[in-house]
Parts: C-alpha cells; sequence; structure tokens
C-alpha cells in the first residue's frame, strides 16, 4: 500500500515535470528561433531549418548592422523612439487620470442626474468602453483626427492611447484603493489636511505596487498596438509594430534575418520588463480579471 | 463584485476626481461610438472628404445583409474566438493544475509561461509565419523527422485558420494560466482533503469539486479572451494578409479594407457596427449567465 502510494506519486510528479517541460520548450522555442535566424545568413535561412549555430550554420551579425547603420537604420530608430515615447507618456496618463477617477469612486458617491447612476454603474461604464471593439472607434477617431490637425501627431497618438488605456487603469487602480485602509487618510483629515493632500501624501505611496502595475499594462498595451498607428499615423509618429509589419508584406517577400533582429527590437523591451517584474503583473492581470 | 467604500463620503471636492476621466471618456470614446453609428447610415467615399457625404438611410445595412463576403468574415472570426478560447482554456487549466502542486522552481516556470503574451503581436504574427513556412520552418521539418507527412500551413485554406489559432493560442495562453492559477489558490483546501478522505479520485475531484468551484473564474477568463479575440487583425495581417484568397480574413481586417482601400467609410461603420452588435450579444449572454450563477450560489 505504502509502496504503491509513493510510486503513483513519482509517476504523477515525473508526468508534472515532463510536461511543465515540454511547455517551457514551446514558450521559448519561438524567441529562440527569432534569435538565431536574426545571426544566419540569408544561404543558411533558404537552405533549410538549421538549429545550432556554429555546428549546423555560420553566425554572423550583418543583419543586426544592417538593422543598426543600414539605410533604414533612421526608421528604425525613429520608430523605436516614437514607440517609446508614445507607451510611456500614455501610460503615466492613464495612471494618473484612473488613480483620480479610481480614488474618487472608492471614497465618496457619485450620482449621474438623470440616469440614476451610482458609483457602481459608473465604474461598468468605464470599464466596458474596454470591451469595444477598437474598429468601431477607429474610423470617427481618425476623421476627427484629420480635422483637428492631430493626425500622425505623437500628442495626438499619446492622447489616443490614453483613452483605450484608462478603462483598465480605472478598474484595476478602483480595486486597489478599495483595499486600503481607510483609518490613515481619516486621522490626516481630521489633522486638517485637505483631500487631495490625503491623496498625494499617504494613499499615492501606500498604492506604489498597484500603480507599477498598472503603469506596465497600459505601457504594453500601447506599446504592442497595431490598428491606432496603422490608422492614425503614416510616416512621423509610426512606431515599431508598423514598420515590422510594412517590412513583413514587402512584395520581393520578408528578409527573414532583417525582421527576426527586428522583431527581437520590439519584444525586447517588454520582455525584460515581465523578467523583472513578474510579480506585479502576475497580481494586476488577477485583479483585473477576477474582480 | 464591486468595492465599496468604508465611509463614502459627500465632498465638493470629489467631482475633481471623477469628472477629467468621465469628460475624456465621453468625448473620446462616446461621441466616436454615435459618430460611429450616424456614418453607419450614410454613404461617404474618402476621396472627396468634404461634400462626398450624403445621408444613405438603411441601404449599408441592407448590403450587408446581402454581402457574402462580410458573412464569410462573421463565421472566420466565430470560428477563430471558439477555436482559440476553448484550446486557450484547456491549456491554461491544465497547466494551472500542474503549478497548483508543491513543486520546485514554480516561480521559474511562472516567468517564462508569462514571456508570451508580452510580445508585441506584429512581431509575434511574423514569427507564427516563420516556424509555419513550408520549406524554410521548423515545424514541418520535425514532423518530417517524426516520420509524418508535410503540412501546407498557411498556404492552404483548410490549414491557415488552424494555424492563426495555434499562434495566437501560444501567446494567449499565458494570461488564462495565471487568472485560473490564481482562482485554484483561493480555493478551500478543507474541501479537497475531506473528499480525498472519503476515498474520491482525482478524476471525481476534479468533475465534481474543482470544477464546478472554478466556473466563475473560468466564465470570466472566457469572456475577457473572447472580447479580445474578437479584435483579430495584427496576427493576421501580419501572418496570412487574410489569405490564401479570403480563408482568414476576420470583420475588423474587411472593415478596415473597405474604409481604406475602397474608401467608403459608412459601409465600413456598418460593417463595425454588427461586429459591436455580435460581441454585445454575447456579453449579455456571458454576464447573465455569471449574474444566475451568482445568484445560485448564494
Amino acid at each position: 500500500m505504502q509502496l504503491s502510494m509513493t510510486l503513483s506519486r513519482r509517476l504523477r510528479m515525473t508526468l508534472t515535470y515532463t510536461l511543465l517541460i515540454v511547455w517551457t520548450v514551446i514558450c521559448l522555442f519561438p524567441i529562440y528561433w527569432l534569435v538565431i535566424t536574426s545571426i544566419k545568413q540569408p544561404i543558411a535561412v533558404f537552405q533549410g531549418p538549421k538549429y545550432f549555430p556554429w555546428v549546423d550554420f555560420k553566425p554572423t551579425l550583418d543583419a543586426w548592422k544592417f538593422l543598426l547603420t543600414g539605410p533604414t537604420s533612421r526608421q528604425v530608430i525613429r520608430s523605436w523612439t516614437n514607440s517609446a515615447i508614445l507607451a510611456i507618456g500614455s501610460a503615466a496618463l492613464a495612471v494618473a487620470l484612473g488613480a483620480l477617477a479610481g480614488y474618487g469612486l472608492t471614497r465618496f458617491r457619485y450620482r449621474v442626474p438623470g440616469l440614476g447612476w451610482r458609483n457602481d454603474n459608473i465604474a461598468f461604464w468605464i470599464i466596458s468602453q474596454r470591451m469595444l471593439p477598437p474598429v468601431v472607434v477607429i474610423l470617427p477617431f481618425m476623421i476627427m483626427y484629420r480635422f483637428l490637425g492631430l493626425i500622425d501627431t505623437r500628442h495626438g497618438m499619446i492622447l489616443a492611447y490614453t483613452v483605450f488605456n484608462l478603462p483598465f487603469a480605472v478598474w484595476i487602480l478602483r480595486d486597489f484603493f478599495a483595499g486600503l485602509p481607510i483609518d490613515l487618510e481619516e486621522s490626516a483629515l481630521i489633522d486638517g489636511a485637505s483631500r487631495l493632500q490625503a491623496f498625494r501624501k499617504i494613499v499615492l505611496p501606500l498604492s506604489t505596487p498597484g500603480l507599477v502595475a498598472t503603469f506596465l499594462f497600459c505601457m504594453m498595451f500601447s506599446w504592442n498596438d497595431y490598428l491606432f498607428a496603422l490608422m492614425l499615423t503614416f510616416s512621423r509618429s509610426s512606431t515599431l509594430p508598423m514598420f515590422i509589419a510594412g517590412e513583413g508584406t514587402q512584395s520581393y517577400g520578408p528578409q527573414w534575418w532583417y525582421l527576426s533582429a527586428l522583431s527581437l527590437l520590439a519584444v525586447a523591451p517588454m520582455v525584460i520588463v515581465a523578467l523583472l517584474v513578474e510579480r506585479y503583473i502576475t497580481r494586476g492581470l488577477v485583479v483585473g480579471a477576477i474582480k | 463584485m464591486s468595492p465599496q467604500a468604508a465611509h463614502p463620503v459627500t465632498e465638493r471636492s470629489k467631482h475633481f476626481f471623477l469628472t477629467p476621466t468621465a469628460v475624456l471618456i465621453l468625448v473620446l470614446s462616446i461621441f466616436p461610438l454615435l459618430f460611429s453609428l450616424v456614418l453607419s447610415f450614410v454613404s461617404w467615399d474618402l476621396s472627396r472628404l468634404e461634400g462626398g457625404i450624403r445621408f444613405y438611410g438603411l441601404n449599408n445595412f441592407i448590403t450587408l445583409a446581402k454581402d457574402t463576403r462580410f458573412w464569410h468574415t462573421a463565421r472566420v472570426t466565430l470560428t477563430f474566438v471558439i477555436g482559440a478560447v476553448a484550446l486557450q482554456y484547456c491549456i491554461g487549466l491544465g497547466i494551472a493544475m500542474l503549478l497548483n502542486q508543491e513543486i520546485r522552481l514554480r516561480r521559474f516556470f511562472r516567468v517564462v509561461f508569462l514571456i508570451p503574451m508580452m510580445l508585441t503581436p506584429a512581431a509575434v504574427g511574423y514569427v507564427g509565419r516563420m516556424l509555419f513556412n513550408e520549406s524554410m520552418g521548423p515545424i514541418n521539418d520535425i514532423i518530417k523527422h517524426l516520420g509524418l507527412p508535410a503540412v501546407r500551413w498557411v498556404s492552404s485554406i483548410p490549414m491557415a485558420l488552424p494555424s492563426l489559432i495555434l499562434v495566437d493560442t501560444w501567446e494567449w495562453t499565458p494570461f488564462m494560466m495565471i487568472v485560473l492559477l490564481a482562482g485554484l489558490q483561493s480555493l478551500p483546501p478543507e474541501v479537497f482533503e475531506s473528499a480525498r478522505v472519503d476515498g474520491a479520485s482525482s478524476l471525481q475531484i476534479f468533475r465534481h469539486i474543482t470544477f464546478p468551484m472554478l466556473l466563475p473564474v473560468s466564465l470570466t477568463v472566457v469572456l475577457i479572451r473572447g472580447l479580445e479575440a474578437f479584435k483579430l487583425f495584427d496576427i493576421v495581417v501580419v501572418m496570412t494578409g487574410g489569405g490564401p484568397g479570403t480563408a482568414t480574413e476576420t470583420v475588423t481586417m474587411y472593415a478596415y479594407l473597405v474604409a481604406m482601400k475602397n474608401g467608403n467609410l459608412g459601409y465600413a461603420s456598418a460593417i463595425a457596427y454588427a461586429l459591436l452588435i455580435m460581441v454585445t450579444i454575447i456579453t449579455l449572454f456571458f454576464l447573465n449567465s455569471l449574474r444566475r450563477r451568482a445568484a445560485a450560489a448564494e
């Protein structure tokens, strides 16, 4: 009895680790493939799949050199910079506005005259904006942006991404603020602090994890977006996903080695962020989905 | 479901907190939504931004109802959503249950499993195109080494959509996994212990305890992923370009083509609204069943 128990437990653990390792390989293989393709010469790509540098093929940094110093390098660097500016700018704005709204929704009572809405209705109205398929609002956006002269501008794109991210930011931060103990704020208010002072000096410092998680999410959404950039930009403010999609659909066929290096340039920042702050991301995801 | 403040007070400064967000969403989200509805009732040729606009009544929607290409894209989108979400849920739940045991390197596995969902979809679509390539890609090469016949992935009509589903599953299973893992960890351990003492098998525990108790979380993640999957656009553009032919063309992509290639803003808006209606019906259905479950639980 005892023996069969340990045996079946051992069998189960072997199976568990096998499956986990298989999934690890599945998760990492595409990234490995990007890395090795970016150091292949064209001939090593066209001869069929080659798996190991120095064994199967001779690695070269040609694609990287071309990417960073070749004739398209200025466009690459500009797209990358645009992506970074738009992602950071819109995430900062979404977190700032989302924190204010999230705080308001957990500390005050609102009523929308006419509709009879209360806090919960307002919060649901805000998050429901995130559920919309973006294609529904993107055409009016494009027309509005043309008339307002915001098309293909960085501030226009920051604004668009802020609106796109705001519902999510409000949703997560509202939940976060609701979980904070309220006594500290109240004693500060009794001691004569204003509401805004209490918010800035007490609530915000206590909420750093929530703010960081929200910021990272908003940054990731903007960095990875393709549809908004495609419709609202064409040259000066276009982003890295635009550049990748444009290069990948060239009529002369994709330059695999070059595109691999380019893709790595696009995915690297977010992977680094994920590795550094996995804890925050997990928490933000879980809060955003379950609550 | 909704956090309530311990002491919600009425103060004059309260408007300072909520107004900026409310105004921004009204102006840049609700207004475009209405604008788009108006657009779906007009005929507007993009090549003539001024003066090209005239009232068109229900004609856009009548055209839509007869447009076989639209119904084709709707079917593609729906097939994609159902296939991708089902696959992601099954794999995500499986991995979450593997990780919900006493295992070594749990943190390592969790971090690695998170990576795919952080990646730019445009780049992911491109990776998919490379991996599924029939002559240069490693997937067919591995299949051949296993002694199986090569598969024509993105270049054949029956396999192009499944290829997209596989790539999307690679990218988004992490989301399911993380939320379901948190859901599993929040279940009370006593229930499982007493079931085990009563001699229930692992399969029985899963069927009669784990799965039913996890159902609210399951429905939520399926809804969230489903809503996201309906927006499918970037991976398709890069991986198949909607092809071969229109085999993988999604509704969003069709609306984009009608707006930008044909310059027909009115009809494109009607297509977009049809998608919105589809998504809304499914969402309401889901929220309803969530609410009924919640009520039944109480």
